[in-house]
Parts: C-alpha cells; sequence; structure tokens
C-alpha cells in the first residue's frame, strides 16, 4: 500500500467505496476510461465532484460487466438491474446511478455527443494501491470540455490547457 | 515554503503554487470528502437515464438547487 493515511478526510468511506469500485471494474474486465472532474483529480486539476464519470464500451457484455462490478460493490441494491444495455445502446446513452450510499453517483455514457467514444478517447493506465485505472489523457479531457457550453467545462479546459500547455482555439 | 511574501498582487500572481507532495488522488478524495461533509448530496438513490449529455446535467442542476 502506498497511499497516504486518510487523515483529514470526512469519513474513510468515500475512499474506500471508489477503491472498491475501481477494483470491481478491474475484476470484471470493464472497458471504460474515467473522464470529468475525478480525471482532472488524477492529473493533479483539483476540484470537487460528487460523481464519476465513466464512458464504457458500448456492447451488451460490456454492460454486463458493468452491472456485475456494481453488484459485487452494492451487493443488495436491486435497482442496479435497471441499467440495460436496451438504455444504453439505445435511445439513452446517459445513466446516472445513484448507490445506496448516497456519497458519490455514477454517470456512464456509452457516447458522448456524435464522436466520442469509449474507443476514441485517448486514454492511459494509472496504478492506484495495484488498482489498475483507466484514465482520460489531459488532451482527451480538454478535447471533450472545450467545444461544450457548461460554464465549468469551459474552466476545466481553460485549467486543462494552461497546465498542460495544450494547444487549442 | 511556508509563507512568502510579494509586494505586489501582480507578483503574487506570477508566483509558482506551492504544490503539495500528496498524491494527486489522495488530494483529491480528501477535497471531495470534505465538500461532500459540508453539501452532503440530495440525489435520490436509483437510476436514471437521459437522452443527453445535457439532461443528465440539467438534471443534475436541479438538484443541486434544492439545497
Amino acid at each position: 500500500m502506498t497511499h497516504t493515511t486518510a487523515k483529514g478526510y470526512a469519513t474513510r468511506v468515500d475512499r474506500d467505496e471508489i477503491m472498491r469500485l475501481l477494483q470491481a471494474f478491474q475484476a470484471a474486465g470493464l472497458e471504460y476510461v474515467l473522464i470529468g472532474a475525478a480525471a482532472m483529480g488524477f492529473h493533479g486539476l483539483i476540484r470537487t465532484t460528487q460523481d464519476l464519470d465513466l464512458l464504457i464500451g458500448a456492447t451488451a457484455e460490456n454492460i454486463e460487466r458493468l452491472r456485475s462490478a456494481l453488484r459485487a460493490v452494492y451487493p443488495d441494491d436491486p435497482n442496479i438491474s435497471e441499467i440495460s444495455s436496451e438504455d444504453l445502446l439505445g435511445d439513452y446513452p446517459a445513466v446516472r446511478y445513484v448507490p445506496p450510499s448516497g456519497d458519490l453517483y455514477l454517470d456512464v455514457l456509452t457516447r458522448l455527443g456524435e464522436v466520442a467514444s469509449f474507443e476514441t478517447v485517448e486514454a492511459e493506465i494509472h496504478d492506484i494501491d495495484g488498482t489498475q485505472v483507466n484514465l482520460a489523457t489531459p488532451s482527451a479531457l480538454y478535447k471533450l470540455k472545450k467545444g461544450t457550453v457548461r460554464l465549468q467545462d469551459q474552466a476545466d479546459a481553460a485549467a486543462l490547457r494552461e497546465r498542460f500547455k495544450l494547444k487549442g482555439e | 515554503m511556508g509563507v512568502q511574501k510579494f509586494r505586489s498582487i501582480e507578483e503574487m500572481n506570477k508566483a509558482p503554487v506551492p504544490s503539495s507532495r500528496e498524491p494527486n488522488f489522495e488530494r483529491f478524495l480528501r477535497h471531495c470528502a470534505q465538500w461532500w461533509a459540508i453539501a452532503p448530496m440530495r440525489y435520490p438513490r436509483g437510476v436514471f437515464k437521459f437522452r443527453t449529455i445535457e439532461e443528465a446535467q440539467k438534471a443534475r442542476e436541479k438538484y443541486r438547487l434544492l439545497k
């Protein structure tokens, strides 16, 4: 274990819950890329968030892996069955899952706009305490965020551009 | 680098921000945990479906405003 102690955390549950999720994703073989504020946090651009944004491979098998991973972490939650390939591969490419613990939630995406998907977003693997985390690169995050209208995304794009000296309009 | 002194706000803005030796992941989690302690989430539990990311963001804002 190489991580620092949890000194200063509101509770240990927050860290443990996120680590259990990341470990379950790896154990299930889930094809995913972590995007959004959590990915920015991994890259050192720290801002608060209450969700983990996951861009996942858009196949029925992978969505089953997602359900399997979530059941490993939240075994008593019947809501997980509502996450379906029919939705994620059909009219609802964005699904929000709020687990019983309620401290954080997951935004699961199979596509983002017209261009971004699991296959097209550049990613790199980070290791946390032996758990492999598939993380969008700063450049990929910048590309995802720079064209959007949401103010938070524009601020994120500006921060990414400045920190990583990215070129962009 | 406990205390830094500057002769002007411009000089201060140019100075590099002191960075923690703590890993980014740990800093991020600690930051979020502190926020969650002050502003617990009010989002209902369960699964919610959206046709676009914009729809998902609007739903998030709605519950944020309810706090």
